[in-house]
């Protein structure tokens, strides 16, 4: 079943033409990969869905509903989450009130965050303090976290390798292949082998426009098909 | 040359009140009942600065938005409190039922003046959110020339204020709060200790709401960052407009207790008189910090009760405890323009 699908989605920032007509399709349980160079709109794409920078022309619908006209906390309430490549965690805030913050209306809110340091126990002990002192892989742990406790369908990933020592990339990727098991994940990776390692499925995007798909089993991350959209 | 004598030489050069030198001034000064009441009386203003100051620094602090019409909406407190007491308050008004009529007129000045604040947000500030900071100044200056001209002329159409007092407004403090009570060798106005039990009550209420409730919580979070809060499902508009309406339901409780003190009072000058101090405040105690405003409130209210005692017990001059405050200031601005708290830059957009 599609859960997610952008259709021909024109985006600017100001009068700079960012999206020209990017169209995608994430299938419920799937986790499917956005790569291409530095630049060509892969962040713009997931702020697009988010409706945090919306799209002047084309479609965003999720389970049917057009996303396009809602504000973000709307796109947000029907079970979408962002987790951005700057993470942006409330670095004022304590790492406990990071996660509660998350947890949606209606939801018992203990419950949820005991539950979520039960499953990144790595941060259990760190709950107290201001989670702008966190080092960077803890902080990326505390936004995949956060991103998990909003019982989201569907978690758009931006960059989350980015910065982190070789070891903490290894973290992040198996509690992003854990959070798989639970929810659908698109994907923004510059790491290509993580990427695809991940992913059932990948979009590749160029200069605004996805030129090229495929299932992710199909290519390696040193196919001449992918090279030559990544390469500088 | 004429020869002087010094006999005729005036050793206060002018500035030392007639009959009084410096030492037997730091004399009485140094006694201990002088300190504790000073120290008493430093703490009420403390309390009055950071009731007017507090919502300020909410909003700002929150919102990144300096609002012009701060003092304008503590007078407007004033004014609601003052009808309220006179229309509930009889002269065969007990004191309990005064102090109970002075608590229901909290809650009618909370609910119409950050009711009040809300209306202005939602209409006028929220549409200059992504213009640079000073449409907002502008915008909220307008909107406090507009209240106070229009304050003014309701004052002058019902003869409210005859002269510069209020003085209806004041009679309906219970006696208990007009009188100075003596404890062993102190003399402390019982107003004073109704102002610093405000004080501590509207701190403690700001603190406990920003800190232990989830709602405290979606407004800290969207002040760091409106667009991640956003994104979390947190309707951050809305956020903003409680959270304006809470720092003006605070600015109307400070002019409500403002109404019952004889040095301010419900008058529309009151607007500018409390707009200014409470902008020394958060600007020492750092813009945006609620912290800094507390212990910004502190220092400024006990430098004016030092100074004030100075002024009334041993020098001449009217003007010490306002210079001593804004040389505070200005040494601040000097040494460090962000404040004790502050950091660069507030704002959750």
């Amino acid at each position: 079943m599609t859960l997610l699908e952008v259709d021909g989605v024109q985006t600017y920032y100001g009068e700079s033409h960012i999206l020209e007509g990017v169209s995608l399709e994430v299938d419920e349980g799937e986790v499917v990969a956005l790569v291409g160079r530095n630049g060509v709109g892969k962040t713009t794409t997931l702020r697009t869905i988010m409706q945090l920078t919306p799209p002047r022309e084309g479609s965003v619908s999720y389970r049917g509903e057009e996303l396009v006209g809602l504000r973000t906390h709307e796109v947000a309430d029907r079970g979408v989450g962002w987790i951005p490549e700057d993470r942006r965690i409330f670095s004022q805030l304590t790492v406990e009130e990071n996660v509660r913050v998350a947890v949606p209306d209606g939801e018992d809110v203990d419950a949820t965050v005991e539950f979520a340091f039960e499953t990144f126990s790595e941060l259990d002990s760190h709950r107290g303090r201001d989670a702008g002192t966190l080092s960077g892989g803890q902080q990326q742990m505390l936004a995949i976290a956060r991103g998990l406790v909003g019982e989201n369908d569907l978690l758009l990933v931006d960059e989350p390798s980015e910065g982190l020592a070789p070891q903490i990339v290894a973290d992040v990727a198996q509690a992003l292949a854990d959070a798989a098991t639970e929810t659908t994940l698109l994907l923004v990776e510059q790491n290509l082998p993580l990427a695809l390692d991940l992913a059932d499925r990948f979009y590749v995007l160029d200069n605004g426009r996805v030129v090229d798909d495929g299932d992710a089993s199909e290519v390696s991350a040193d196919d001449e098909r992918l090279r030559r959209y990544l390469s500088a | 040359m004429t020869p002087v004598d010094p006999a005729a030489v005036d050793l206060t050069l002018g500035v030392l009140q007639s009959g009084t030198s410096f030492l037997d001034g730091l004399g009485q000064f140094l006694r201990l009942d002088t300190l504790v009441s000073v120290f008493v009386e430093g703490l009420a203003k403390s309390a009055i600065y950071v009731m007017i100051a507090g919502g300020l620094t909410l909003i700002f602090g929150l919102m990144g938005v300096l609002n012009f019409a701060h003092g304008t909406l503590t007078m407007l407190g004033a004014y609601v409190a003052g009808v309220v007491m006179v229309l509930v308050v009889g002269s065969a008004t007990g004191q309990i039922g005064r102090v109970l009529a002075f608590f229901g007129a909290l809650a009618v000045v909370f609910l119409l003046v950050g009711g009040f604040g809300s209306v202005v947000e939602v209409g006028l500030i929220r549409k200059l959110y992504d213009r640079p900071p000073i449409a907002q100044i502008l915008l909220t200056f307008g909107v406090a020339l507009v209240l106070e001209e229009a304050a003014r002329i309701v004052v002058l159409f019902y003869g409210l204020q005859p002269t510069s007092e209020w003085q209806e407004a004041l009679g309906t403090k219970p006696a208990l709060l007009a009188t100075r009570h003596t404890i062993g060798p102190l003399s402390i106005r019982g107003l004073a200790l109704f102002e610093i039990a405000m004080g501590v009550v509207t701190v403690a209420g700001i603190w406990a709401f920003l800190t232990r409730t989830r709602y405290g919580l979606f407004i800290r979070a969207g002040s760091e960052d409106a667009e991640m809060a956003e994104a979390l499902g947190i309707d951050v508009r809305r956020v903003f407009t409680v959270v304006f309406a809470l720092g003006a339901g605070i600015a109307g409780i400070a002019g409500a207790v403002l109404m019952w003190d004889q040095i301010w009072g419900a008058n529309v000058p009151l607007a500018a008189e409390t707009l200014l101090p409470a902008f020394v405040v958060v600007i020492i105690g750092g813009l945006g910090t609620f912290r800094g405003t507390v212990v910004g409130a502190l220092i400024v209210g006990m430098v004016d009760a030092v100074t004030t005692w100075w002024f009334i017990n041993v020098v001449t001059w009217t003007w010490l405890p306002d210079v001593a405050v804004f040389l505070i200031l200005v040494g601040m601005l000097i040494l460090k323009p962000q404040g004790l708290y502050g950091v660069e830059e507030v704002g959750g957009h």
